[in-house]
């Protein structure tokens, strides 16, 4: 038979390891908000990117027909105003840190949040809509260049690409960011929730 | 901010170890006790600006650990994921039994108890000052004095009957 205080002695015996320092702690905290951060940053690069390869078509080469300038025009376009909207949308979080403001950090992912749902929603057909008529006026002259076969290829190709990205690979990336947006959120709230 | 740091270390330091006793005795788990530590110096980090010094600091972020230790099994997705504490000491007792199967089996009949009866026996383990215990706990301390007397009968018999099996 034990007694009460010998339980407690056995408890306070038992000596426990806290394996996560201070500053560990704080990284680790950050670690997620900054992954979100991270892809969206990466992200705004990959569009950057695209823009500067296709501006890079017509400082380079020479085309003879307008429509060819005008498809590059509508893709420059496209990209560039796509790529100041999620410019915004990463500013909402990358400039508060979320462990020294909780609160306005976690409101405006929520903004976030609710503007990824309109980019992969209503944004995402005009900006398909709008390279889907660059990629008509660029073709018009590059086809004159090809075989048949090329054209057929090309044609296909752009098709099923497009098809792909609006169905299978659109559904899948808005499936993936809404659970992780809406995991980061509910771990915040609760987070928050707690101390006001 | 810089000052602000070095407050949350030398904090951290000396109380990570006491709050990290209580969010293991909560759930016995070690995974889930770095997870709920974190959480509550998170908090911590995040409230320190507002702490006003109207009690302890350590008064305060056991309070702050205790909502946490609440909070986090209370979350229904948590108990559907991890099926509850219960069943978490079970699948640990094995890796407890060859270390110290004493030790082993208290937290197995700490996990027993009620899960607010839980968070005050770790307190009283760690001998936390009674004032401090109803302060943390929203109890008054002589209805805390009561029910601590009737939490200590109830583990030192779930310990004596386990231990006799």
């Amino acid at each position: 038979m034990q007694a009460f205080d010998q339980i407690q002695e056995l408890w306070q015996k038992h000596d426990v390891a806290v394996n996560v320092s201070a500053d560990e702690m704080l990284q680790q905290a950050k670690k997620e908000v900054n992954g979100l951060k991270f892809k969206s940053a990466l992200n705004i690069i990959g569009m950057l990117a695209s823009f500067i390869a296709i501006a890079a078509l017509l400082i380079f080469f020479h085309f003879e027909s307008w429509t060819t300038y005008v498809g590059i025009s509508i893709f420059l376009i496209a990209i560039l105003s796509s790529t100041i909207v999620l410019y915004r949308d990463h500013r909402l979080i990358s400039n508060k840190d979320f462990t020294v403001h909780p609160k306005e950090y976690l409101k405006n992912l929520k903004a976030y949040q609710v503007n990824r749902y309109k980019i992969y929603n209503s944004l995402f057909w005009v900006y398909t809509f709008a390279i889907s008529l660059g990629i008509v006026f660029y073709f018009i002259e590059i086809f004159s260049y090809l075989s048949m076969f090329q054209k057929a290829f090309f044609a296909i190709f752009t098709l099923v690409w497009m098809v792909f990205c609006s169905t299978i690979l659109r559904k899948a990336v808005i499936k993936r960011e809404k659970e992780r947006i809406a995991l980061l959120i509910e771990k915040l709230e609760r987070i928050s929730s707690q101390i006001s | 901010m810089e000052q602000k740091d070095k407050l949350f270390k030398e904090i951290f330091d000396s109380n990570s170890k006491k709050i990290f006793h209580l969010c293991y005795g909560y759930t016995g788990d070690t995974d889930a006790a770095n997870d709920l530590l974190q959480e509550t110096f998170l908090k911590v980090w995040q409230n320190l600006d507002k702490f006003r010094n109207k009690s302890l600091i350590s008064t305060w972020i056991y309070r702050i650990a205790v909502n946490t230790c609440l909070t986090y099994l209370r979350s229904e997705k948590r108990q559907a994921k991890d099926e509850l504490t219960d069943n978490i000491i079970e699948n640990k007792i094995e890796e407890f039994s060859e270390k110290n199967e004493q030790v082993a089996l208290l937290y197995k009949c700490i996990s027993k108890l009620e899960e607010n009866d839980r968070l005050i026996i770790t307190m009283v383990l760690d001998e936390l000052p009674y004032h401090e215990i109803a302060d943390i706990s929203g109890i008054s301390e002589g209805n805390l004095r009561v029910k601590i007397h009737r939490i200590k009968q109830k583990l030192t018999e779930l310990y004596n009957q386990y231990a006799s099996v």
